[in-house]
């Protein structure tokens, strides 16, 4: 009577997993389970068996385009991720120099290297092609030096822009990034830094309009950033955007992903 | 698109087997059939695009990767990977903070769940689930299909239906209990 009462119990948690009430430690629980119990697991596929054609009553929705170019992307770098590991602080201490490199006086020489990177990969220059997962800018200001250089990485949807030689700005003033698509109104893509690599998510609207034929621009906003949505502060600096194919362990990855461990958020 | 109907495993589950292989036109091919279902399954769960999309993502990646899990013993390939996306979106929804659950999408999780499938385009198994469901109290049947598509907790659901924690527990519970004996049995 007992057992039948706790095999009961058990199986109604299997149910409740499956049916996706549980909270996140008794998932965790459940799941470790499933991991080390074969009847468990049977269990848990049964319940899964049982109410998966309710599933058929969610709606089809096509994704984005870019959504494969995420995925092909992310699977790359999946297979280098374990060489990756093994020889992660080397490669963070490389990358770390180059990080310094790009922020001393010799970004404007760095900027130039990221475009030619990118220009030497670049086999297509159409943002959706399968292989494009990295793009980059070099943003030029008025008097022709290079203020920043934006490096885009579709698969993780963020951006890093680096200062190289912005210029000063009266107090109380802040540069704010734009990107134009041709033809279009400028979008707010955030707030930069002129003395520290900036990092900055992409949302799907920014990931779409990003190509060929757009560009980005840099605005003098106030600190928060423009209040109306739109540069109302003269525009500073200028940059294309061009495709850097995705290879292994280049630089613009490398930039990627010790920004992801260093400058989150 | 008929994800659990008989005599469907044969083609997805060819491709997973050789996704695990390192197949990547056959990977190309499982997104192609297979990404506006997952998708929608996430949009459904999480009610924001920028999370759906970076659950897709991860789904696929872990399709990838973990192909060779798949069991076509255990499973048909279409609910392995429902599960697998459902798994994902639900882990998501579990991570606090992440995203904001306002006033409008607590009411739309009680009235806006997807239509049950036009009984003459969903499968045999459809068809019987619906059939125990429709055995169910209507509140109760309401909130199994209120937990399924939206992945809420016990305590969310309670919330959002107005009742007691105790009171949601028993009605899915006793649901659930009723739903496996009306599978296994069905009369």
């Amino acid at each position: 009577m007992n057992a039948t009462y706790d095999e009961d119990r058990e199986d109604l948690r299997y149910a409740e997993y499956a049916l996706g009430v549980l909270e996140a430690d008794e998932r965790v629980a459940v799941e470790s389970e499933v991991r080390e119990d074969e009847r468990a697991a049977v269990e848990v596929a049964r319940w899964q068996e049982r109410l998966t054609p309710l599933a058929e009553d969610f709606p089809s929705v096509t994704p984005a385009d870019y959504m494969w170019t995420r995925i092909r992307a992310s699977l790359n770098l999946a297979e280098t991720r374990s060489h990756l590991a093994e020889t992660s602080s080397r490669r963070l201490g490389e990358s770390l120099s180059f990080w310094r490199w790009l922020a001393l006086g010799t970004s404007a020489v760095a900027a130039a290297c990221v475009i030619a990177l990118a220009v030497l990969l670049s086999r297509n220059l159409a943002p959706n092609a399968p292989h494009v997962s990295y793009m980059a800018s070099t943003i030029i200001q008025d008097n022709g030096q290079v203020g920043w250089t934006a490096t885009m990485d579709l698969q993780h949807a963020r951006m890093v822009v680096v200062p190289a030689k912005p210029q000063a700005l009266p107090a109380g003033r802040a540069p704010e990034l734009w990107l134009i698509p041709a033809g279009q109104k400028p979008i707010a893509v955030g707030m930069i830094a002129a003395g520290a690599p900036t990092a900055i998510r992409l949302d799907s609207a920014l990931l779409a309009r990003l190509g060929p034929t757009a560009a980005l621009a840099v605005s003098v906003e106030p600190p928060g950033g423009s209040p109306s949505g739109q540069p109302t502060g003269p525009v500073i600096a200028k940059g294309a955007i061009g495709a850097a194919s995705e290879s292994g362990g280049n630089p613009v990855a490398m930039l990627a992903r010790v920004e992801r461990v260093h400058a989150t958020g | 698109m008929g994800g659990t109907q008989s005599g469907e495993p044969s083609e997805l589950a060819r491709l997973l087997a050789a996704s695990a292989r390192g197949d990547q036109r056959a990977f190309a091919k499982l997104y192609e059939q297979t990404s506006p279902r997952l998708f929608g399954i996430c949009l459904t769960m999480l009610r924001a695009r920028q999370e759906a999309e970076d659950v897709l993502q991860e789904v696929f990646t872990t399709v990838w990767q973990r192909a060779g899990d798949f069991d076509s013993s255990r499973a048909s390939a279409m609910t392995w990977l429902i599960t697998l996306t459902r798994n994902r979106s639900i882990d998501r929804l579990r991570r606090p903070g992440e995203i904001p659950l306002d006033e409008a999408t607590a009411r739309e999780l009680v009235d806006d769940q997807p239509s049950p499938a036009a009984h003459a385009h969903s499968s045999e198994q459809r068809q019987r689930l619906e059939h125990c469901l429709d055995k169910l109290e209507p509140r109760q049947k309401a909130a199994v299909r209120a937990a399924f598509f939206s992945g809420r907790t016990y305590n969310e659901l309670a919330t959002q239906g107005g009742v007691p924690l105790a009171t949601m527990k028993s009605w899915i519970r006793r649901s659930l209990i009723r739903l496996r004996t009306c599978l296994e049995h069905p009369i």
